[in-house]
């Protein structure tokens, strides 16, 4: 399937968008290190193959579990990467050194309201298919994708220390929006209602839906896929950065370099 | 009757998942053996010691190195798995339509016992299943009150019957012989009860007793009709009575036919169909082997054999219970 | 303040004193008594179940009771052998671990343990009536209903089981607190001892898997008393969603108990080892992922009901996935030996066979997550097996360990190592016999839960085998019993540290004094007592550890937190329900469409909602003590929450000229269950505010104590969300 050639969209509008990321990125940042060109390089080429792939043709309103797909590497895979691609001296440097403990919370609550609110608000079944037939909106949901998961990330992986979670309160950071995606993963893999009517049962002009359809890829089964898709993937990766944040919080050593606690004293985040 | 109907499969999709556990135990002998050698290594070494040993505190490269092993371990044991679901699970669900299966199996869960239909013919047995070999057969698994489980272990995977949820299975026998199935899952008093007996023969021979079966249950109902009015008529003059409509008065009076099926008689099926009961290899769902002397037994007292179970105690006399056999057991 | 105990001379060792008492290591083993004698207790049971399986065609239970047997068995040993030891242990232990006078709510303490025989008396009370439970200890549904179980037996242990819930919830909120607010000074989070930080995932654990129980029972008592039907398939409910909520809290639950294992072995094997544990980050890591893990893997318990292929492998993956930080824990243990000076007391004994029989455990475990595997294996024998190897093989044998690792701190006195070698001999053989031959049976096609088996060869061999080994398990616990009785009378005085143990509770005396410590040594490394004997090889030197930054958040804040996230789970799961129940197309009767008034709860929940800036405003008027101003507007909060119950009175009344009632269809069970929970929890917050309104006038609230006011503050904004949630579920149906 992957051969079809018209199954790929070279004419994608993404390269435009890539072209205009890394102008920005290299002008504004000289001296990059190697893995963060690598960071930079990686969510660029999830960018690409999000809509030029065919998992781009299948996302327009033919397969629900390749438009998850597509979500999923606009909401979590791509910011992580750029986030990881920001130096983090050169971004330092933009603020001032002081702790803006106001600034850390409002960007806390903003990546957690962000990174599951966007999953969720974007799978309300109208807004799921308008957001599917407009482009305009289409290119809305995407970027807004994109701009949740940069904020989502930020609090655990950005490049300025101030604004960083502390270990433990980054680990429910994740957990607790690792259950959003997982309840509403759940929902969408075992409801026997359809989640967005406009992928039940399409067909279009390149017969691939009818050669899935024949395969025993039903709507219902691709539904099922899609759930699980929001469910195991994104887990997955937030387990992973539980690890990676275990790790930071077991290596600590000098108090000189703890990253001072941002979330105030009455947030539930807040364990050590 | 084999010992451990795990490990002989008679049947592709259990050789399948045969195949996987073996190689699962494998590895997991193969682990079990390393820690478990690592540790007695450790213990042995450690034994005449009696100094400080060095403070360790670990390192995270030998981590990393340590556990990369049982990762790849994992990925292979879900890969293999993965692909032995896609070739063996929901696919009757999705697809009614694919293979050959002219042979639908429509299976009931009661508690305690099973009621199988046939979905090309009008037969409807309880506690056994009639399958011909080679043929790949699509089974319809529900259940009419709690959870039950549909397992024959040397045939096909086990299926949880629940209420208001059917489940598809395939069956596929591969050789002839008489398989042991059961209920798995726990459903109330006589769970232990509820078994059932599977008789594989060559497409020829099940042909035959299709044919016999169906032939069996015509004659049945016609018996039933044609003893009938003289049932009827003799309940007045009880002493001209056959043995046989004798039986059948009972069966009338005593209140058998408000739960049991008898062909041309009645349907329903609260307990299990009794047409062809002479047919049958067990009574009880397992709990007696059937013979004439069996049932007779059975109908004096089931709470004796299977406490708890639907059918209550009558109190029949042992005249009675020689009628009602009579009955039952006659063509 | 009142200091635990005053209200009782600690020198007066009377039954009284044991009863009223609030000292941590009292009320620790109170909890170990309670749970050894309900090990005896089903203890017995599994002996009449290996009694009635010793031969085939046996008739020495009658069905009914071999079903009443195994199901008070399962849930003897799970709520009141196996979270009552642990709380037992991490009640005395933890404290004295990290340094504290005692838990950080001693009075709550007390009332969670009492909560646990009081819940026993329940769930026993039952063979009285006649009727024991009898429908499994996971009861699943539609067989525990009332069709299907019309006696009261099913009753008693949904009630048994809600109130020693509550219990565990509260005694894990206790020992979360403990462990993040009462840490002495210099014991950083990264430094605890492995125990304390697993006992403290194990209690996060407690607090977020209870409440799917909570949410399971609730309906399923609501259908049995008040005729709803949730779980019964032929008036629209369904009988797999008992299952789902089951299992989400029946799986964690394995790690509510697994987690303690592993945090008694690894506090047993380095002392026993002459040695720090090998890779501290690793184990106390891999516990925290394990945690996280554990809410992930529920439906493996399911792989027989037809879930479907995508939901199979998903659940395949996650069950493959938890094994790999065990993995990481087995690893670490064995390279803790390695190299060690290893001392063969009978605790390092049990702690070496948790070990092998757990890594046996495990692997079966492997076999069940590979799902064709499962669908042949599952509920057989072999499943028996696998999970007595995990609870019996590693969990039991671990609390042996544990047992005779404190019993010298929590007794003064030793137990004896020669009655200990051989009720370790005894177990080890015992144990094996049973339940290794039951692989066998397992293969064999032998079903779980069974009251008898036909003479099918080889079956009458092993089941005589395996009930021979229960004999060898039976004597064993009683050479454990013998031994601890002469040991408490006559057994060798222990002295402060008779293991050369490293963490705290070895530096006080033992019995340890009431307050615990007269003075702590320093505190710079994970074992601090080590570093006191041995100043030369102090671990500070070598292996540097995080300073402790001496933040210690409010205790009550953390417990009212971990509350709301408890209570918060429990109203999720009572909201899937309903969006189950009533997402599909066709429900006859009532809706939500035709039988609610939006506009007119739109109100109400207005109403509710300004009562939490009410609050807040309170809340400052406290922080600023202007007890005048925080008196009216507490004052004015409690109004709005009685006006928004008052609405809540005026729909149900509403509903039920109209004749829909809970039983009506299955909107009306959800919509009462929900709405109906909230309300109870409305009343509770009004009750409790009220409260906290009479301290205010009697002067107890200053702005010192805000954190108390802050904490109810806490849980009255909860109940205003979980509104939120409730009205646009339920009142704009969003998932239409």
């Amino acid at each position: 399937m992957m051969l079809i050639p018209e199954l790929w969209n070279w004419a994608s509008l993404v390269w435009l968008a890539i072209g205009i990321i890394l102008l920005v990125y290299f002008v504004t940042f000289k001296n990059v290190k190697p893995m963060q060109r690598f960071a930079l390089g990686l969510g660029l080429a999830f960018m690409a193959i999000a809509f030029v792939s065919p998992i781009g043709y299948l996302a327009k309103g033919y397969v629900f579990s390749a438009h998850m797909i597509q979500h999923l590497l606009m909401l979590l895979i791509v910011p992580l990467c750029f986030i990881l691609a920001l130096p983090k001296q050169r971004v330092s440097s933009w603020f001032s050194d002081t702790p803006k403990p106001r600034l850390a919370k409002t960007l806390v609550m903003a990546g957690w309201l962000g990174g599951v609110g966007a999953m969720w608000f974007w799978h309300v079944p109208t807004f799921c298919s308008v957001s599917t037939q407009n482009a305009s909106l289409g290119l809305l949901r995407d970027s807004s994708f994109l701009l949740a998961g940069l904020v989502f990330w930020w609090p655990i992986f950005g490049p300025l220390e101030s604004t960083r979670l502390s270990p433990p309160s980054g680990i429910i950071y994740l957990f607790s929006a690792c259950l959003g995606c997982t309840l509403l993963g759940i929902y969408i893999t075992f409801t026997n209602s359809t989640v967005c009517p406009i992928f039940a049962g399409s067909a279009d002009s390149l017969g691939v839906m009818s050669k899935l359809q024949a395969a025993g890829f039903t709507p219902m089964v691709d539904q099922n896929l899609g759930g699980l898709l929001m469910w195991v993937p994104p887990c997955s990766l937030y387990v992973g950065a539980i690890i990676s944040l275990l790790c930071r919080w077991y290596k600590v050593l000098d108090p000189e370099s703890v990253p001072s606690p941002v979330v105030g004293d009455h947030e539930p985040a807040h364990l050590v | 009757m084999s010992t451990f109907p795990l490990l002989q499969p008679a049947s592709p999709e259990a050789q399948a998942i045969f195949d996987l556990f073996i190689m699962v135990v494998l590895i997991s002998l193969g682990i079990f053996v390393v820690v478990t050698g690592l540790i007695v290594i450790a213990l042995w070494r450690g034994k005449a010691k009696s100094d400080t040993p060095k403070q360790e505190f670990g390192s995270s490269k030998s981590e990393i190195f340590w556990m990369t092993g049982p990762i790849l371990i994992l990925i292979w044991i879900f890969v293999i798995t993965t692909k032995l679901i896609l070739t063996t699970n929901a696919v009757p669900k999705i697809q009614p339509t694919d293979a050959t299966h002219e042979l639908e199996l429509h299976v009931t869960g009661h508690q305690w016992w099973w009621e199988i239909q046939y979905g090309d013919s009008s037969i409807v047995g309880a506690n056994e299943i009639h399958l011909p070999t080679g043929t790949k057969i699509r089974v319809k698994i529900e259940s009419a009150d709690v959870i039950h489980s549909f397992w024959i272990p040397q045939l096909a995977r086990k299926m949880d019957a629940i209420p208001g949820h059917p489940n598809y299975i395939w069956l596929q026998a591969t050789k002839e012989g008489v398989y042991e199935g059961r209920c798995a899952e726990y459903c109330g008093t006589q769970h232990t009860w509820m078994k059932f007996k599977v008789f594989v023969t060559s497409p020829e021979e099940y042909e035959k007793w299709k044919q016999e079966a169906i032939a069996a249950g015509k004659t049945t109902a016609t018996q039933v009709a044609k003893t009938a009015p003289a049932a009827q008529d003799a309940a007045s003059k009880n002493a001209k009575l056959s043995t046989k409509e004798a039986g059948r008065a009972i069966f009338m009076e005593e209140g058998c036919i408000n739960c049991h099926a008898l062909e041309g008689l009645s349907t329903p099926s609260i307990g299990p169909s009794l047409t062809r009961i002479s047919d049958r290899a067990i009574i009880g769902a397992g709990v007696l082997k059937n013979s004439q002397e069996n049932l007779g037994r059975w109908l004096k007292d089931p709470q004796k054999y299977k406490p708890g179970c639907k059918m209550p105690d009558f109190n029949l006399t042992d005249e009675q219970v020689k009628q009602l056999v009579t009955f039952l057991w006659s063509p | 303040m009142l200091q635990p105990d005053d209200l009782v001379d600690p020198s007066r060792r009377n039954l009284f004193s044991w009863v009223c008492s609030v000292d941590h290591k009292r009320i620790g083993i109170m909890y170990m008594l309670l749970a050894v004698f309900f090990l005896l207790v089903g203890g017995v049971e599994a002996l009449l179940i290996r009694a009635q399986l010793a031969v085939p065609k046996n008739d020495l239970v009658s069905p009914q009771m071999f079903n009443q047997l195994f199901t008070l068995h399962g849930t003897t040993m799970v709520f009141l052998v196996g979270m009552p030891v642990f709380t037992g242990f991490s009640n005395f232990i933890v404290p004295l671990m990290i340094g504290a006078k005692d838990v950080a709510f001693p009075r709550l303490n007390a009332m969670s343990f009492w909560m646990l025989p009081f819940g026993a008396v329940l769930l026993y009370f039952s063979f009285f009536t006649g009727s024991a439970p009898d429908a499994g200890w996971f009861s699943y549904a539609p067989l525990s209903t009332k069709p299907f179980s019309s006696l009261p037996g099913v009753d008693y242990w949904i009630i048994g089981l809600a109130v020693m819930g509550i219990g565990s919830i509260s005694g894990a909120i206790n020992i979360v607190a403990t462990v993040m607010c009462c840490r002495a000074p210099g014991m950083s989070m990264q430094r605890v001892p492995l125990f304390v930080w697993i006992m403290f995932m194990q209690a996060i654990l407690i607090v977020i898997t209870i409440p799917p129980l909570n949410s399971a029972i609730s309906m399923l008592l609501i259908d049995r008393v008040l005729g709803a039907a949730f779980f019964e398939p032929a008036r629209g409910g369904s009988a797999l969603l008992w299952q789902h909520f089951f299992w989400m809290f029946g799986h964690p639950e394995v790690y509510v108990f697994a987690l303690p294992a592993f945090a008694i072995v690894s506090e047993v094997i380095p002392v026993f080892s002459r040695k720090p544990i090998y890779g501290y980050a690793f184990v106390a890591g891999s516990s925290t992922i394990i945690v996280l893990l554990s809410y992930t893997v529920w439906a493996h318990h399911m792989f027989a009901v037809g879930l479907g292929m995508g939901p199979n492998i998903f659940f395949a993956a996650a069950t493959l996935l938890i094994a790999l930080p065990t993995g990481v824990k087995i690893f670490n243990w064995t390279a803790t030996l390695w190299g060690g000076s290893i001392r063969f007391t009978t605790a390092m004994l049990f702690a070496i066979a948790f070990l092998i029989q757990f890594v046996v455990g495990g692997l079966t475990g492997i076999m069940f997550a590979t799902v064709p595997v499962d669908w042949q294996l599952t509920d057989t024998y072999f499943v028996v097996a696998h999970f007595h190897y995990v609870l019996v093989g590693g969990i039991v044998f671990s609390l042996f360990a544990a047992t005779y690792y404190w019993f010298p701190k929590i007794s003064g006195r030793m137990l004896s190592e020669r009655l200990g070698k051989l009720q370790f001999w005894l177990w080890l053989i015992g144990f094996n016999a049973t339940f290794g031959i039951q692989h066998l049976l397992g293969l064999m096609g032998m079903p779980r839960r069974v009251y008898t088996y036909d003479d099918n060869p080889g079956w009458a061999l092993c089941n005589g085998i395996s009930s021979a080994g229960a004999v060898f398990m039976a004597a064993g616990t009683l050479v454990l019993v013998w031994n601890i009785l002469k040991s408490i009378k006559s057994g060798a005085v222990a002295g402060d540290n008779p293991w050369e143990g490293f963490t705290l509770e070895w530096g006080t005396t033992s019995p340890p004094p009431l307050e615990n410590f007269e003075e702590l040594p320093e505190i710079k490394s994970r074992r601090p007592v080590w570093d006191a004997d041995h100043p030369d090889l102090a671990d500070w030197k070598t292996e540097k550890t995080p300073e402790d930054r001496g933040h210690r958040p409010a205790a009550a804040k953390v417990a009212a937190w971990s509350f709301v996230i408890s209570e918060a789970i429990f109203f999720i799961l009572l909201l899937v329900s309903y969006v189950v129940f009533n997402s599909g197309d066709e429900i006859e009767g009532p809706t939500a469409e035709t039988a609610l008034d939006v506009s007119r709860t739109g109100i109400f929940t207005f109403i509710l909602l300004s009562s939490s800036l009410t609050f807040w405003i309170a809340e400052r008027c406290l922080r600023k003590d202007k007890i005048g101003g925080f008196k009216l507007w507490l004052g004015l909060t409690i109004l709005l929450g009685c006006v928004f119950i008052g609405g809540q009175v005026w729909e149900y009344s509403g509903l039920f000229s109209n004749g829909i009632t809970v039983n009506r269809n299955l909107f009306a069970s959800t919509f009462f269950t929900v709405t109906g929970f909230h309300g109870l929890h409305v009343t509770g917050g009004i009750i409790v505010l009220g409260i906290m309104f009479m301290l205010g006038r009697l002067g107890y609230l200053t702005s010192k104590r805000t954190h108390v006011f802050a904490a109810v503050g806490v849980y009255w904004h909860f109940v205003d969300v979980v509104w939120i949630a409730v009205f646009s579920i339920i009142y704009l149906d969003v998932f239409k």
